[in-house]
């Protein structure tokens, strides 16, 4: 049976496809609409960025390429053998323009994607949070009142000064990580070392 | 009226409740392991199913434990684990028996857990403690029967992943770190993440070959080779060397008895519950991504209840091996044949030739009438 990878269809394809192709690795063709694509002896999932982890952790793909903020925000119990180097963003918690008052009050209220994340950087400084957990735009919250503050990923910070943000604080940086499934990497060892093998090498290349 | 209805029937989160073929699969499962630790003269034990809480000491447990007051206001917890608890009547119901003990044990322990993958907050386990006696041998005996367990019952591709957590725990000996650098270390070796071990350092606080070695540990997995590449990276720290001599003794010991082939090296393996203190172990096998099983060895554990004794034991999930034989397609035990209907003539005459068919030893099924 062939090893099956999970790939996120976000921003993250791009830099594994080059990276597959750069280690000489088969990858499945972009036009295509079906969600499991076998090429040359790899089986691919494509899926949602936060899904990944999931389908790594139990099994149903043997590894898959994940950004290091989602994996803090799932915690899934895979290796995480490779930092794939691409995909570079920070985790920030962002806040309006000159907005001190709201970092003093006594509870944060923080819009995000990655509700354990946020709650789990301000519990650990001492600070209570509210959190307004959003799906998307997540930039808008501040603006309209629904929240003091976001926490968000950033590659560029364009978004955030289009929306009339700042950095307040940088709470991880993140990157693209190869995550194997813990079964797969012991029961399936000859496989999926010729498949690390050749991603590592691509990476340092 | 329906909602009530609706709210008797429905199930908690965590539980599970096994019909038909599906338990009887469970019950042939564990018969089948428990004949192989009988096999090697382990005796039964069945603890309690809730004990003073200070029993269960671990401190990964402790969150998931169930708890709560007794009428005396003594604390309680339904057992989230066995070993504490067999730990605890070694040392207290059997102080008077000589070393070695054997015993073994299967039933549900109890923890709160979060829903994710193969974890229930009702877990069935199967498992084996083998308390004092000669270390080496010891981990070969229960490493050999943790395998035929797994042959008995038929997986296929099963795998033994061995490390020892004296490895990580030598390279830090002495060391001086907070508990919070300590565990976000020690997470990310066991995550094989050396980029995120480099991270985890504490910039100026350790050695730089301590630092070297703890980012490799990350990447010490894979077959028997590993110990040699290891031993080279380790050879400046006596005791994380002195932890790597003992799991290779064990694995020769292994190999030389001809279960060379089911097993891995795992160094960066040190994850498990806190009470281990030498050789850890998971079993895996394809179909199932995660651990069937595992165990490892416990040598301070026994002290805690006043009895200082080396210990190791392992245990299999029985909701896992259910999972495991399933997708690998193993065949169901086969269903009983029909029963034998037995009826007419009235009641009384109808039970008394059902109960001749009994003694018999005929599966009857009674369809009596008045």
């Amino acid at each position: 049976m062939s090893l099956t990878i999970a790939l996120s269809k976000g921003k993250l394809l791009a830099g594994t496809e080059e990276l597959f192709l750069r280690a000489g690795l088969p990858f499945p063709a972009r036009e295509g609409r079906r969600l499991v694509v076998p090429v040359d002896g790899l089986r691919f999932l494509l899926v949602k960025d936060m899904d990944v982890p999931t389908y790594v952790e139990h099994g149903v793909a043997d590894c898959g390429v994940a950004g290091r903020d989602v994996l803090l925000e799932l915690e899934p119990d895979v290796y995480e053998p490779v930092d794939l180097g691409f995909g570079r963003c920070r985790l920030v918690v962002a806040r309006k323009r000159g907005a001190a008052a709201a970092a003093a009050a006594s509870t944060v209220r923080v819009a995000t994607k990655y509700p354990r994340v946020a709650s789990a950087h301000f519990l650990e400084r001492g600070r209570s949070v509210e959190v307004v957990r959003l799906a998307g735009s997540v930039e808008l919250a501040p603006g309209l009142g629904l929240a003091d503050c976001i926490v968000d990923v950033v590659e560029t910070g364009r978004t955030l000064a289009e929306n009339g943000l700042e950095v307040a604080e940088e709470v991880a940086a993140s990157s693209a990580r190869l995550i194997v499934n813990r079964a797969s990497y012991h029961a399936r060892r000859d496989e999926m070392s010729r498949l690390l093998g050749a991603i590592a090498k691509a990476r340092t290349a | 009226m329906n909602g009530v209805s609706h709210r008797l029937v429905q199930v908690p989160p965590g539980v599970q409740c096994f019909v038909g073929d599906e338990a009887r699969r469970r019950r042939q499962i564990e018969a089948d392991v428990i004949a192989v630790f009988e096999g090697w003269d382990y005796e039964e034990i069945i603890p309690p199913l809730f004990d003073y809480a200070d029993v269960f000491s671990s401190r990964a447990l402790l969150p998931k434990t169930y708890s709560f007051v007794g009428r005396d206001g003594s604390l309680l917890a339904l057992r989230p684990d066995f070993t504490s608890l067999l730990a605890k009547i070694a040392a207290g119901r059997l102080a008077g028996r000589p070393a070695p003990i054997r015993l073994y044990y299967s039933g549900e322990v109890l923890r709160y857990e979060p829903p994710r993958a193969g974890r229930q907050s009702e877990l069935f386990q199967m498992g084996l403690e083998h308390l004092g006696g000669e270390a080496r041998a010891a981990d070969a005996e229960v490493l050999a029967i943790a395998a035929e367990c797994l042959d008995g019952l038929g997986v296929r591709g099963f795998v033994l992943a061995l490390g020892h957590v004296g490895v990580f725990g030598g390279l830090l000996a002495g060391v001086d770190l907070d508990a919070a650098t300590l565990e976000r270390l020690r997470e990310r070796v066991e995550a094989k993440d050396p980029a995120g071990v480099r991270d985890a350092l504490p910039s100026g606080r350790l050695p730089e070959r301590i630092a070297e070695a703890l980012v490799r540990l990350a990447t010490l997995s894979g077959d028997a080779g590993v110990l040699a590449d290891a031993e080279q990276d380790l050879s400046f720290c006596p005791p994380a060397r002195a932890a790597l001599a003992e799991l290779t003794q064990v694995i020769e010991t292994l190999q030389s008895a001809g279960l060379g082939p089911g097993l891995t090296v795992d160094l960066s393996e040190v994850r498990g519950l806190d009470y281990y203190t030498g050789l850890v172990f998971r079993a895996y096998a394809p179909g199932l991504g995660f651990e069937v099983g595992g165990g490892g060895r416990y040598d301070t554990l026994l002290a805690r209840f006043g009895r200082p004794m080396p210990a190791v034991g392992f245990m299999l999930g029985l909701d896992r091996l259910a999972l495991l034989l399933e997708r690998q397609g193993a065949r169901p035990s086969a269903p009983p044949s029909p029963a034998e209907v037995v009826g007419g003539g009235g009641l009384g005459r109808a039970l008394e030739r059902a109960r001749g068919k009994r003694a018999a030893g005929t599966r009857v099924r009674f369809e009596g009438r008045p």
